[in-house]
């Protein structure tokens, strides 16, 4: 084996180039040469910091002057890499980097396996935990603001609101907190909940409604989102998502950042279709509760499709597709007793609503 | 003295890094990340830039990244404490019930954070870079950096934009020609309306063209920033030429993106050594420097909070 090799030497002063003659001390661990001036110098080995780079094997020395060799001989550079493996003077850092391409492959295939579960198992249960612990009025003043936003852009009809209040009145909708009712003079065929118990419906899809049992569905429908804070787990989830995403991913590589947070986009889409589901189970038993016919869900659901096939009203869109939901009612209709009792007073102010 | 007499040279720039040795470093730093619970960030990023920078090299010797987890590490909690700061004057004036004053204040704040940033972030990357153990430095102001900052970003809100191109110009003006490789001095000559001609027509015809013309859109870009840099030293000087392209940027991206759209953005590693390759293939240097004589003129300089509040930023496109 080779103890000795010509070297290129720098100072840390200027960029002249001064070959050396570099030899390796395996006997006091040290790396010795001689410079043109005579300095003698003997470096410990523990001191210098190594690197293998395409242009050779360079070597530093010293803190604020950085002396520097780059060493070329590939048998003087295999003897130095084993004098420092036997002295253990490899880093972990650099065993894990020699560990070799498959080895790497395989620890990214297994990292992206855990946070692929992570993701969907371990936010979404964080977040209906963490849920619990937030106060409902946060959730009164998310719907304040996010009605204060709005308000100014929205024409409430307040004789259709004072009906609405009223029929809704007749009904035991399940809830827990205080709703109150709006209706909103506009041709678009929506209706949303708020987090503080308001329900808006636009007098575009009363209009498309034929009986009241319809109107029960709906309400049914949208007072499930409140009585399930749907609003709350829904900001929860996604505020997780993108903290989870942004601590493990963001920093580490802006690509698996831009694929994380579209997959947490989409994710947050189907968990809304879940919440839609509950919402139409939900609703479906305020049905029952109050001896309504729930075929009035159904019919609302297809009515909606049919009639608006270019654009899905915006109240069925993000949501598990308006086939499946017909399906999924139509089911439990079959599958369910139920009792249908007349409501006149509903019936009355269903048909003022209307007019 | 006899430097500047000798005859015109070319220089060698080249990366010489490989995909796959990238690639080991993206991933045992993601690992350490994860595990870490993203604590191992900087140094993640300390070794990546070394890596980078080992592998480039000028004239057949490398050029070298000295900054440490450490000292990034230090620089990101000075950052958090800069932002903290921020939103506690945010918060205080809101307190007070003064929403204007603080609403102005903080713009104020928060645009006066982002010439400190890119500052420092010279000044750190600068001083922590060295080829042949010669440093390189920022020798700019940061006082005047940032009134000049103020001046331009005034001029560009009062011209609704228009004034940007010149304010791209005379900032890169301003820090390229305030860099210092040892006793070589940078130089970087823009010119506003140029670059604004440069931009109008590139995006009129990359609209025109459906897109196609913005390959050569960033050809042209690319040529402006590489061409009108040069580097002086004792009357000698060296200049860059671009060789690059439309066809070849063309080439670049679009196998860029194949890449990382069929490795689900494992291939992050290949794309990043191609970019880098590419850069150094097609840039040319020539000139009368003798970079076998250079000497050692800057100092040290260890405290990495503009890069961290950089970072923060997003401004690691700035150079």
């Amino acid at each position: 084996m080779n103890n000795k090799t010509t070297a290129v030497f720098y100072d840390g002063n200027s960029s002249v180039p001064q070959q050396i003659e570099l030899s390796l001390n395996k006997l006091n661990a040290t790396l010795e040469f001689r410079i043109s001036d005579g300095a003698y110098y003997k470096w410990l080995i523990k001191e210098v910091v190594f690197d293998k780079r395409a242009t050779g094997l360079h070597l530093k020395h010293g803190s604020d002057i950085v002396q520097h060799i780059k060493i070329e001989d590939a048998d003087f550079i295999d003897a130095v890499h084993h004098f420092r493996k036997e002295n253990g003077h490899i880093s972990w850092y650099q065993k894990l980097l020699d560990l070799g391409f498959a080895a790497h492959f395989g620890i990214a295939v297994v990292i992206m396996a855990l946070i692929g579960l992570s993701y969907l198992y371990a936010i979404p249960w964080v977040a209906e935990k963490s849920v619990v612990l937030i106060p409902e009025e946060y959730d009164n003043k998310l719907g304040d603001s996010a009605w204060a936003g709005n308000e100014y852009f929205m024409n409430v009809d307040s004789k259709k609101t004072k009906l609405l209040n009223d029929f809704a009145k007749q009904l035991n909708l399940q809830n827990t907190k205080k709703l109150k009712f709006i209706v909103v003079k506009s041709a678009e065929i929506n209706a949303f909940a708020l987090p503080d118990g308001s329900i808006v419906v636009f007098t575009g899809i009363l209009e498309e409604m034929k009986n009241y049992d319809e109107l029960v569905g709906l309400l049914g429908h949208e007072a499930s989102h409140v009585n399930n804070r749907h609003s709350m787990k829904m900001l929860c989830r996604s505020l997780s998502g993108y903290l989870f995403i942004s601590v493990i991913l963001g920093d580490a590589n802006g690509i698996m950042a831009t694929i994380g947070d579209n997959v947490n986009s989409f994710q947050s889409l189907s968990f809304s279709r879940e919440f839609e589901h509950q919402a139409d189970a939900d609703g479906f038993k305020i049905l029952l509760v109050n001896k309504v016919n729930p075929q009035g869900m159904s019919n609302l659901f297809k009515r909606l499709k049919q009639n608006n096939f270019v654009s899905i009203p915006e109240f069925l869109s993000s949501h598990p597709v308006t086939e499946n939901r017909i399906e999924f009612i139509d089911k439990m209709i079959k599958n369910q007793k139920f009792q249908k009792v007349n409501h006149p007073q509903l019936e009355s102010l269903f048909a003022e609503l209307k007019q | 003295m006899e430097k500047s007499l000798e005859k015109r040279v070319e220089y060698a720039l080249n990366y010489n890094g490989t995909g796959s040795d990238y690639f080991g470093i993206v991933i045992v730093n993601w690992l350490l990340t994860v595990v870490t619970l993203g604590i191992y960030y900087p140094w993640a990023k300390a070794k990546q830039l070394q890596y980078i920078y080992n592998s480039t090299s000028l004239n057949e010797d490398s050029f070298e990244f000295h900054g440490t987890g450490k000292e990034m590490f230090k620089g990101f909690l000075k950052a958090v404490l800069v932002f903290m700061v921020l939103y506690g004057v945010l918060g205080l004036f809101m307190y007070l019930k003064m929403p204007i004053t603080a609403l102005l204040l903080f713009y104020v704040l928060l645009i006066a954070v982002f010439p400190i940033a890119i500052h420092g972030s010279y000044r750190y990357r600068m001083s922590r870079s060295s080829w042949r153990g010669i440093r390189f430095g920022y020798r700019g102001d940061r006082k005047e950096f940032t009134l000049l900052f103020f001046k331009w970003i005034f001029f560009t809100i009062i011209t609704l934009g228009i004034y940007g191109p010149w304010m791209a110009m005379n900032m890169r003006n301003y820090l390229l020609g305030n860099v210092r490789f040892g006793d070589v001095e940078f130089e970087y000559n823009g010119d506003g309306t140029d670059y604004f001609a440069l931009n109008i027509k590139g995006y009129l015809l990359t609209i025109i063209t459906f897109g196609i013309y913005g390959f050569w859109w960033q050809k042209e870009l690319f040529e402006y920033y590489v061409n009108n840099l040069s580097l002086n030293r004792e009357g000698g000087k060296i200049r860059f030429n671009s060789t690059a392209t439309g066809g070849d940027f063309f080439k670049l991206i679009v196998v860029n993106l194949l890449i990382l759209i069929f490795t689900l953005g494992l291939g992050y590693a290949w794309v990043v050594t191609r970019t880098l390759k590419f850069v150094f293939e097609h840039v040319e240097a020539e000139g009368n420097i003798n970079l076998d004589a250079l000497t050692q003129t800057e100092e040290n300089y260890k405290d990495a909070t503009g890069e961290d509040l950089s970072d923060f930023l997003n401004l690691d496109t700035i150079m």
